[in-house]
């Protein structure tokens, strides 16, 4: 008996009153009368409400990813995914080029702004061959038009924006625009 | 006479292009790749912020006296994007090659540009 004791004494660590440091831990919710007086007994008890308390806050706090993370990562795969998409720009000082999606944006912008006319797609393309000197690109725009509009104008507008726009707003110097009137529209412009 | 040899390390060097290139007119933004993006997202969940000056968006490396750096920015439409670019090619190479001492490539890409 002594003997079990004693192993069981080893076992727990007393607190100085005599107490198991681990059951006054189990009655913090309820102290009884020795508990509440002795000053071991309440700083157990004070430690094992600080560590519930942590433990349940941080158990509370809403894991959220950072807003933008989404975007963040779909720009850098897509990034990563289209690397030599690059039209290549002029310049003195080094390489430098602009991904090529973001030049058809720009050019799909302006002639969405334009009245009477929607672009959809854009391709840009830009010959390798001489690499010394960044060839002038080639762009592909396909349009709707509102109905009524004549198209031969149009064309010609479309053409001149797109030259102006690459010249002023890219940089790069545009060779050769196709304009593709793939539909026409009445009145209310599309989506 | 005490020989001094200074070699200045890769990621200084895309710290102090990153800072030069964030401060040039038109540069709305620098553009992360892949795996810087990756690892910040890694740091802002650990909170691993240690206060160094971010250099998202340029790598580089340092070869004896001379280093190469690759910016990769976005801008906003009105902007000239070729302009841009060589702007940020003067101003990172002026400001790397007046820090370090180094000579200094840099080449820039315009990843994206903003139509707001």
């Amino acid at each position: 008996m002594s003997g079990a004791n004693g192993h069981a004494d080893d076992a727990v660590e007393r607190l100085a009153c005599g107490r198991d440091a681990a059951a006054a831990w189990d009655h913090a919710g309820a102290p009884d009368e020795h508990e509440r007086t002795c000053p071991h007994c309440t700083a157990t008890i004070a430690d094992a409400r600080r560590l519930d308390a942590l433990v349940h806050r941080m158990a509370d706090e809403p894991i959220e990813p950072p807003p933008s993370v989404l975007d963040r990562v779909l720009d850098a795969v897509l990034a990563e995914l289209r690397p030599h998409h690059v039209l290549t720009l002029a310049s003195p000082h080094g390489p430098a080029g602009l991904a090529r999606p973001a030049a058809a944006a720009v050019l799909r912008h302006v002639v969405d702004r334009m009245d009477g006319m929607r672009a959809r797609s854009c391709r840009i393309e830009q010959d390798d061959s001489d690499s010394a000197d960044p060839a002038p690109a080639d762009v592909t725009i396909t349009v709707v038009a509102r109905f009524g509009v004549d198209l031969a104008s149009v064309t010609a507008r479309v053409r001149q924006m797109v030259v102006a726009a690459g010249e002023q707003a890219l940089g790069a110097p545009i060779r050769r625009v196709d304009i593709v009137v793939v539909d026409v529209f009445d009145g209310e412009e599309p989506a | 006479m005490t020989e001094v040899r200074v070699h200045v390390g890769d990621a200084v060097v895309a710290r102090v292009a990153a800072r030069s290139a964030r401060g040039v007119p038109g540069v709305l933004a620098l553009r992360a790749d892949l795996a810087q993006t990756l690892l910040g997202l890694a740091g802002s969940v650990l909170r691993q912020d240690t206060g160094a000056l971010p250099a998202e968006g340029v790598s580089a490396a340092v070869h004896g006296d001379t280093a190469e750096v690759s910016v990769t920015v976005v801008t906003r439409l009105g902007h000239n994007c070729r302009d841009l670019a060589q702007a940020v090619q003067r101003t990172v190479a002026a400001d790397v090659a007046g820090y370090t001492g180094l000579e200094v490539l840099v080449s820039v890409t315009v990843a994206d540009v903003s139509l707001d």
